[in-house]
């Protein structure tokens, strides 16, 4: 659990913090491979979606570097494979991401992320 | 021109057949003809005739919608066996292909009855003229002919078994083509047979009903924000979606087991991959970073009765403006240590925040599925007009009825493309003109959980 995919769309929602609060910054993380099926139009679907240098450099920092560091123009199978790969088979079991901005720590354990916000951090 | 279909359903939650076998059409990219405006159908009986295109169409309803037990091809209706007789013979060209040498047998039973023996045999011999030639096989026919007789419903009155036999409603007759397969799967996600469950989950068939709704399907995105203990998690993955789940509560996903409870119940059916993630937060301070995200949200939001409805905040702001609020210590990698305030989310401001939220993150045609709980004599219809917002259009809304209250299971469809703001969750700062009755109008869910305990109340003394 915490798949790329879902980091890729998580951003910083504490209370006043707009700016720069994306992408969370990995930390002593522990990352497990899971298989998971392999849905090429779900993948294709999902590009536009993607922020796509967020999910190279998160890719890179554990350990996977099989994905272009621009999106491609032309899609092929092997490339679809790769994200498929590393949106969805890499998951954090234990560890925390930090907000690049307020610092905020959201803990991970077990694979959940706790995204709450602390009573001074809610508007 | 479309063939004609007998619908057979489960004499249950009769208000959700019809948006059903509509989803899954849908789903399909198939149409039902009703017949008859859907406003004038009966759906209080357990049987219903619409057309279809063709055979394979009512196939894919029997396999994938719940409350139907079984499809045949229509042959013939009629208040009396003279009535019906008379109408099967005037269809000959639809069963004469299977004069001549089709194997069969005949299956005649009733709804809210049991059919003596003895006159199960008349019936069927009453169908002589139709000189079937095939031979009889009870094992396996090559084609079953279904005579049903209808019987109004005692509603918990007691009578003997075979009492007013004959005295039926209506007959109906037609060729099986499908018995419903996915009733069995009511069974098979039953609660209690569930690896990790708690207080708050929902009952099988309703999940699985729900899910229907969503159109889950290999490949769509759908999303609980109120998930719990995941009873809607295991149905939507089960109909190949990909899942995401969260709550204000990260001990309702996890249990005790360091595996999270909704992970083991997952694996059990076989689904765990389709689990994206699990998180935890309010719905009203989310993480998301960008709205169009999901197909579907599929949720049983709190309501204050068993599971509360709150939301992060204090219920009266601390007192002296210059005091900071107290500070968390540094977070430790669990749920626990720190719990922040919370506050009542009242039902109504939490519907129309729903609505709000759905629009911002589903995408366009998706849908919103979840309940709200209702009181049953003050429900109006424009109940449900307080909470809709420009580009949300309802397009189902069944009612569970437990007398008193009720739930209704309400499907909305983002009929819009264009890109909304996420809500301020600001439960004051609507957007819409004051003058709007829909605005000003005060739905009968409005403080559900007061009117609850009060109402309830009575019928423990
Ligand atoms: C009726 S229960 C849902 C039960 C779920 N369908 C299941 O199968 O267990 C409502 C859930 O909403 C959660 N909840 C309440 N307020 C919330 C909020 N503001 N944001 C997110 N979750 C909330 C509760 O912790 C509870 O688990
Ligand atoms: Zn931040």
């Amino acid at each position: 659990m915490v798949r790329l995919i879902t980091h890729n769309l998580l951003a910083c929602h504490a209370k006043n913090c707009t700016s720069n609060n994306f992408p969370l910054q990995f930390k002593d993380i522990e990352i497990e491979l899971r298989e998971a099926e392999f849905n090429p139009d779900f993948i294709r679907g999902f590009l536009p979606k993607l922020e796509w240098k967020a999910l190279i450099d998160a890719a890179k920092q554990l350990g996977d570097t099989s994905l272009p560091s621009e999106q491609p123009e032309m899609i092929d199978d092997e490339f679809l494979k790769n994200l498929h790969h590393v949106l969805l088979e890499i998951h954090i079991e234990e560890g925390a991401m930090i907000c690049p901005n307020c610092q905020h720590v959201y803990p991970i354990s077990n694979g959940i992320p706790n995204m709450l916000l602390a009573e001074h951090e809610i508007g | 021109m479309a063939n004609k279909y007998l619908f057979l359903f489960a004499q249950t939650h009769e208000e959700f057949r019809l948006p059903e076998v509509q989803s899954v059409a849908e789903l399909n990219g198939f149409k039902i003809d009703f017949l008859s405006p859907i406003s004038e159908l009966d759906v209080s009986r357990p049987f219903m005739i619409f057309g279809l295109e063709n055979e394979d169409h009512a196939r894919i309803l029997a396999r994938r919608c719940i409350l139907i037990k079984s499809v045949c091809e229509f042959y013939a209706r009629g208040k009396t066996y003279e009535e019906l007789h008379n109408a099967n013979r005037l269809n000959v060209p639809k069963w004469e292909k299977y004069i001549e040498d089709t194997s069969f047998k005949f299956e005649v039973s009733a709804y809210n009855h049991s059919i003596p023996q003895k006159r199960q045999r008349e019936v069927v011999e009453n169908f002589s003229y139709m000189a079937l030639l095939g031979k009889i096989d009870m094992k396996n026919p090559e084609e079953i002919f279904v005579c049903v007789e209808e019987y109004v419903d005692k509603h918990g009155m007691t009578r003997h078994k075979h009492e007013g036999d004959g005295d039926c409603r209506e007959i109906f007759f037609g060729r099986l083509i499908e018995e419903g397969s996915a009733r069995q799967l009511v069974k098979k996600f039953d609660v209690k047979k569930r690896s990790y469950y708690g207080n708050t989950s929902m009952e099988a068939e309703i999940s699985l009903l729900m899910a229907n709704q969503t159109l889950a399907a290999p490949g769509k995105l759908v999303c609980d924000p109120f998930v719990g203990t995941g009873s809607m998690a295991y149905t939507t993955a089960h109909f190949g979606a990909w899942f995401f789940g969260s709550d204000i509560d990260g001990r309702q996903m996890r249990g005790k087991d360091n595996t999270p409870g909704i992970l083991r119940a997952a694996e059990q059916y076989d689904v765990s991959k389709r689990i994206i993630d699990l998180m935890t937060f309010d719905v009203t301070r989310n993480p998301w970073r960008c709205g169009e995200l999901f197909d579907a949200i599929i949720t049983d939001p709190p309501y204050g009765v068993r599971a509360g409805a709150k939301r992060l905040g204090r219920k009266k702001p601390l007192k002296s403006s210059g005091s900071e609020p107290p500070h968390p210590d540094t977070p430790r990698p669990d749920d626990q240590p720190y719990i922040p305030p919370t506050k009542p989310y009242e039902l109504s401001a939490l519907a129309r925040d729903l609505v709000l939220l759905a629009r911002y993150i589903l995408k366009p045609g998706g849908r919103l599925v979840f309940f709200l709980p209702t009181v049953t004599d003050e429900y109006e219809e424009v109940d449900i007009q307080t909470m809709l917002c420009d580009g949300m259009e309802v397009i189902a809304n069944s009612l569970q009825d437990f007398g008193s209250w009720g739930r209704r299971l309400i499907t909305i469809r983002k009929n819009t493309s264009e890109r909304y703001p996420p809500p301020s969750f600001d439960a004051h700062g609507g957007s819409q003109p004051v003058d709007d009755p829909s605005v000003t109008h005060v739905p009968a869910h409005k403080d559900f959980r007061t009117k609850y305990f009060q109402g309830f109340r009575k019928e423990l003394e």
